[in-house]
């Protein structure tokens, strides 16, 4: 890999981590549950591609085999805590 | 100059952590730690530890987010055992419903929610109370006024049997029919 892109994937990355803060502030503010619900969703794939892309940066499969199970594993957590606090607001 | 990202990520996961523990709601505090778990998860697999990520992400997210939901909900709940006859929302009348929306209204500071539970008569419902099913019980009785016959004034009351439930909703509950009176369940079993 040239150093050129090397850099690139760099800065990109460098964004992407500045761009969890985003969501990470959404759910501080903690308004309604379901907006701290989709910071979560969005802060769990937000991480799970940042490792996907560090795997190819470092050129390491083993990294990126556990990020692929982290956004598989964030989703299905994301969608039992959605249906129990559903259940929790018509209990 | 190359690794230099590695600070970045790894600053998040104090700041989640933070997040975590000055969160005071127990159901926001939940999804903050998925949060926390997504963000541990990263920081173990940029340090070239995808082992302990992979169980970050399965045991720290997945398994203890939801023993926790489980925990937050079946512990949280002040049940108030009712007759059958106000179970039912479109039989219940205004002054139960305005009682029950009180009583809610002085438990959600503590976010504790309220779940109603039917009882056949008065007796199972003072049963349910002595055997700990139910944390208060209501009962309306009903006034016949001898100059207004055709005004029928229900006055309720509640029962509980717990010192601190009835220190949180007593400043609350200000209509004058409502009498709330901690039952001594001492004499009760003797």
């Amino acid at each position: 890999m040239t150093s050129v892109m090397m850099t690139v994937l760099n800065i990109a990355i460098i964004a992407m981590t500045l761009s969890i803060l985003i969501p990470m502030y959404a759910a501080w503010k903690d308004e309604d549950i379901w907006q701290t619900m989709l910071s979560m969703a969005s802060i769990s794939t937000k991480s799970s591609l940042i490792v996907l892309m560090l795997s190819v940066l470092r050129d390491d499969w083993m990294i990126g085999v556990s990020g692929v199970i982290m956004i598989s594993v964030g989703n299905a957590g994301f969608m039992l805590l959605a249906h129990i606090l559903k259940r929790m607001g018509e209990a | 100059m190359m690794d230099s990202y590695l600070y970045i990520i790894i600053a998040l996961l104090p700041l989640a952590a933070m997040m975590v523990v000055f969160q005071t709601n127990p159901y926001h505090a939940l999804v903050i730690r998925g949060v926390l778990g997504a963000i541990a998860a990263l920081v173990y697999s940029i340090l070239g530890a995808p082992d302990v990520a992979l169980t970050e992400a399965l045991v720290g997210t997945l398994l203890a987010i939801t023993l926790y939901a489980v925990a937050v909900r079946s512990s949280l709940v002040l049940t108030i055992g009712v007759l059958q006859e106000e179970f039912e929302i479109e039989d219940q009348t205004l002054d139960f419903q305005v009682l029950i929306s009180a009583v809610q209204t002085s438990l959600d500071p503590y976010y504790v929610r309220v779940k109603l539970m039917p009882y056949a008569d008065l007796k199972a419902l003072d049963q349910a109370l002595r055997q700990q099913e139910i944390h208060v019980k209501v009962y309306g009785n009903t006034i016949s006024n001898a100059k207004l016959d055709e005004i029928q004034i229900k006055s309720y009351q509640l029962v509980t049997r717990l010192n601190r439930i009835y220190e949180i909703i007593k400043p609350d509950i200000t209509s004058a029919l409502v009498l709330l009176q901690s039952s001594d369940l001492k004499e009760a079993q003797s």
